[in-house]
């Protein structure tokens, strides 16, 4: 328990050093030599130190979205199984309890948006509604292909231990798929490049951060440091998926949770760099093709089972 | 029983006080308004007695011996009657001040008259016992209420809408009746004990007539037509009511059919599982397309009635295929549903109608930042829209998560268990997105950024009345979605009373995850106050200022600059065009000083589309071919009879 609680600590504190390796990456292929891969730390002690100036058309939904989407990620990152270790809770259905507190995230992230009376906000807004509708679709569908090779409801019952091996030998190949439509998830969760582009000069293009323009201070900094806790999760997810060995020296274990985790995070990288953003219209068919892989996979697993 | 029919008499006695003394307004709401929440809060003593210790109650009236009313109350009986009677409560509190601003003391005493008729007839509904008891309050209630839809009988659209819905309850009537009428033809009663008896396909049939009837009074896609038109033409207590209990009626017919008939078929699991995908994913598409506050809602009303129909046919298809576990959570979360969803949806309702009464506009694209002086009625419409979004940690999430785990069950199964499962999950989290998305767009729109028009702008919140019940709901809304064990067990309650031979309902595992739902609700609120604390901690003696919304560099923003409704919905209403077809009409821009111009868009229900070419208009053809049998010679008119009574001789 005590061990779970500080790999939690961990997962939070480390959370926006990987996400400066995909800046990192970025930089490189750039030809440049990058921000420091602190540069995130800097960041966030930064808008730490600073007052906030609120819009006049805001009300108290405004302050609060920070807060939950904040509390929503890291209470997400209680129940995931960091490294293969015990996640600090962990039940029956746990699944669906983290899927939809990521979207009471989202209600009120969109909420504190709409607050603001910008039509730019209301535009990021409408998107940010629709987009993870077909990840959570796909999202329930590789949950479904889990329960079928396991019969469990839970996330450590995929994840911690040597879970995941055994879930390599039962689901095999289809599982692959799974990765992929993971990674597609996590682009567009985390609203990254085809989906999303953070890093464009023309708010109508954005889509989460045309949504915080807003926000200042210690309030942009919670929601920063809440992305990043969101986009640990995900990796760490897919970490574990591409690299599922386990080794009872738990030094190992890190280590390899650790390259895994680097891997996406390159990956992620290497994404945004060689791919331009989708169109708006284009990002649905894109998304859509992480539920098509989860459907095949479970699809192949029928015949595999019996 | 005697406490349940005291309670009925309250609530009656109430309805007819008010037509007495409808001169003195005052008084008449004061002592009508008394005696419906005495009325309702002792039946729902009585119901919540009734489900704790289970004791099947009955009784029964002769008249002449001609025909008996017979009345029973077991688990499921006193579950609904447990949402009826607390919703019609908070509604009779709530109506002492909506019904304040209309001069009109007549229209206002009806109006308590037939509402009390309304909510005895629903009671007597839940408790009927045998066919003619059944559909002597089922007609009572189907009445009363379109007396209620057309409460503004002077404006056209409230007439039609109350047409709408007479044909609509009338027809789903008449399908009733042919269910009851193969019953009767098998076991020569009018009793509900014997339908057991029947044969295979008789007993297929009645099941998929009394679907019919019973699901267009609750709303499935594509009986709801009548739904989006009579919510908002009647007073906004009254949509809470119909909305968020009187369509729950159709539920219970559904499910008490269902478990008369004790025929467990996979057909059946599958009929009402598709229905219930369709109605959910179309519902709250349509809903997504919606201007109106209160059309919106009724749309809603029939996402969530699907909701209801994919746990019931959870629970369906893990009867058939021998899935104990399955079976009671696929039904426990249905009926939890039915439970949570009367709260948040009469919620929404009297929330819509405060709005309403305070602005006068229903169109949520001309209102606009009213969270600013509302600040009740928002925070209450916020939770209530948090909890029908279901999110945890609020009620409806504990529903949809029972369905959930329930729908997992059924993915261990094969064949088309399988597939059915499969569809389930996928659709609840499209829908559960998709339910999002709307009630963001809602609260976005109407209750925050800044007002469209003038009447949104400081509008104020009066009523303790309306604020008293519009909290208790949201309350109720936050307690279910933390402690929901109590509630888990009178659903399970209702559950055993279903006869599907399961002798005792374990009940651990159902606790253990009541427990579970518990926890993790109470760690996300710690998380969320340790956030809160944090964010104080930083704010400690800092500047804080406010200025003007960043308008990305442009200086002179206007009001109308907001974002709207129409707009937030189109990007996704774009994926359903086939289903959802957009109408729109705006005049081409021309010359280089182009004049004003306007848009109008309106998203199309392809049920009520097509309901004229498909139903009306061959109907009215037929019917038209014989309107020389009406001449209007009462001597023929005679005859008819005589030659119809000789024919019934010779036939029968």
């Amino acid at each position: 328990m005590i061990e779970s609680i500080i790999l939690w600590c961990l997962a939070i504190l480390t959370a926006p050093f990987f996400a400066a390796v995909i800046i990192k990456v970025k930089a490189f292929f750039g030809g440049r030599t990058g921000s420091p891969l602190l540069i995130n730390y800097y960041t966030l002690i930064k808008l730490f130190k600073k007052g906030s100036v609120y819009s006049t058309s805001t009300t108290a939904v405004f302050k609060l979205g920070p807060i939950i989407s904040f509390a929503c990620a890291i209470t997400v990152l209680m129940f995931l199984p960091i490294a293969g270790h015990n996640s600090i809770f962990s039940f029956n259905g746990d699944v669906i309890f983290i899927l939809y507190l990521m979207g009471l995230g989202r209600f009120f992230t969109i909420a504190a948006a709409m607050d603001t009376a910008s039509p730019f906000e209301g535009m990021g807004a409408a998107r940010e509604a629709y987009f993870p509708i077909i990840c959570e679709a796909a999202m329930f569908m590789i949950l479904i292909f889990f329960y079928r090779l396991t019969g469990q409801l839970q996330l450590s019952a995929y994840f911690s231990g040597d879970n995941t091996i055994a879930l390599w030998n039962l689901g095999g190949a289809p599982l692959l798929f799974i990765v992929i439509s993971f990674f597609i998830i996590l682009l567009t969760e985390n609203s990254r490049v085809p989906v999303d582009d953070p890093a464009t000069h023309l708010e109508l293009t954005m889509i989460h951060e045309v949504m915080v323009l807003d926000h200042s201070g210690p309030d942009f900094g919670l929601i920063e440091l809440g992305s990043f806790c969101k986009l640990f999760f995900y990796s760490a997810l897919v970490s574990r998926l591409i690299l599922p060995f386990d080794f009872k020296i738990s030094a190992i274990g890190f280590l390899i949770f650790i390259i895994g985790l680097i891997i996406v995070y390159v990956a992620i990288g290497v994404t945004e760099s060689v791919i331009a953003r989708y169109r708006m219209d284009k990002v649905p068919q894109f998304v859509l093709t992480s539920f098509a892989l989860a459907f095949f996979a479970t699809i192949i697993t029928l015949e595999f089972i019996k | 029983m005697s406490q349940f029919f005291i309670s009925i008499l309250i609530i009656l006695s109430g309805g007819f006080l008010s037509l007495v003394l409808a001169r003195q307004v005052k008084l008449m709401k004061i002592i009508t308004v008394f005696l419906l929440s005495t009325g309702c809060f002792l039946g729902l003593m009585d119901a919540v007695i009734k489900i704790m210790q289970p004791s099947s109650a009955g009784a029964s009236f002769k008249y002449l011996n001609v025909f008996s009313l017979t009345f029973q109350i077991d688990g499921l009986s006193a579950f609904f009657l447990v949402v009826i009677f607390a919703v019609s409560l908070l509604s009779a509190i709530y109506s002492f001040h909506y019904m304040d601003h209309e001069g009109k003391a007549m229209r206002t005493a009806v109006n308590y008259f037939f509402f009390s008729i309304l909510i005895a007839s629903m009671a007597l509904v839940v408790t009927a016992a045998n066919m003619i008891t059944f559909m002597l309050s089922w007609e009572i209630m189907s009445l009363s209420s379109f007396f209620l839809v057309i409460y503004k009988h002077n404006s056209a659209e409230s007439r039609r809408a109350g047409y709408l819905y007479f044909v609509f309850s009338h027809v789903g009537a008449m399908f009733i009746f042919a269910a009851f009428g193969i019953v009767y033809g098998y076991t020569g009663s009018f009793g509900f004990e014997n339908m057991n008896a029947l044969s295979e396909t008789a007993k297929i049939l009645v099941f998929i007539f009394s679907f019919i009837g019973f699901g267009s009074k609750a709303g499935v896609f594509p009986f709801h037509v009548w739904l989006p038109h009579a919510h908002p033409a009647a007073p906004s207590h009254i949509s809470a009511v119909m909305s968020g209990v009187m369509i729950k009626t159709g539920i219970y017919g559904i499910v008490r059919i269902y478990s008369l008939l004790d025929f467990h078929t996979p057909l059946f699991g599958n009929i009402v599982l598709v229905a219930g995908v369709v109605s959910g994913i179309l519902g709250i598409v349509y809903a997504l397309g919606q201007q109106d506050l209160k059309r919106l809602l009724a749309y809603s009303s029939v996402e969530n009635i699907g909701i209801i129909l994919i746990g019931l046919g959870i629970g369906m298809i893990g009867v058939s295929s021998q899935n104990p576990l399955m079976a009671v959570l696929g039904f426990t979360g249905g009926f939890l549903h039915v439970l949570n969803h009367s709260i948040f949806k009469s919620l929404l309702f009297m929330g819509a109608g405060m709005v309403l009464h305070k602005t006068g506009k229903r169109s949520i694209d001309a209102l606009g930042g009213l969270l600013k002086n509302m600040k009740i009625t928002g925070t209450a419409f916020i939770i209530g829209s948090l909890a029908i979004s279901g999110l945890p940690p609020f009620n409806g999430f504990v529903g949809e998560f029972f369905i959930y785990i329930g729908g997992f069950k059924g993915v261990a199964l094969d064949k088309s268990a399988f597939v059915m499962s499969i569809l389930a999950i996928v659709s609840l989290a499209v829908i559960g997105g998709l339910a999002l998305a709307c009630f963001t767009k809602v609260i976005g729109i109407a209750f925050q950024g800044e007002p469209r028009t003038k009447a949104a702008v400081n509008v104020d919140e009066k009523g303790p009345a309306m604020l008293i019940s519009m909290s208790i709901l949201a309350g109720a809304c936050i307690f279910i979605g933390i402690f929901p064990r109590i509630f888990i067990y009178m659903s399970i309650k209702a559950v055993s009373a279903l006869n599907l031979g399961y002798a005792r309902v374990p009940l651990e595992p159902f606790e253990q995850m009541a427990g579970n739902i518990t926890l993790a609700a109470t760690i996300f609120l710690i998380t969320v106050l340790v956030v809160f604390a944090i964010r104080w901690f930083f704010y400690r003696g800092k500047t804080i200022t406010s200025s003007g919304t960043w308008g990305c560099g442009f200086t002179q923003p206007t009001v109308k600059m907001q974002y709207t409704g129409s707009s937030y919905a189109s990007f996704l209403l774009d994926f359903f065009r086939p289903a959802a077809p957009l109408d729109e009409d705006h005049p081409k821009v021309t010359g280089r000083f182009p004049l004003n111009t306007y848009y109008k868009s309106c998203v199309n229900d392809i049920a009520e589309l097509n309901m004229k070419g498909v139903i009306v208009n061959p109907v009215l053809f037929l019917f038209d071919k014989l309107r020389w049998i009406q001449h209007g010679d009462i001597h023929l008119y005679i005859g008819y009879i005589l030659l119809a009574i000789i024919l019934l001789l010779f036939f029968i």
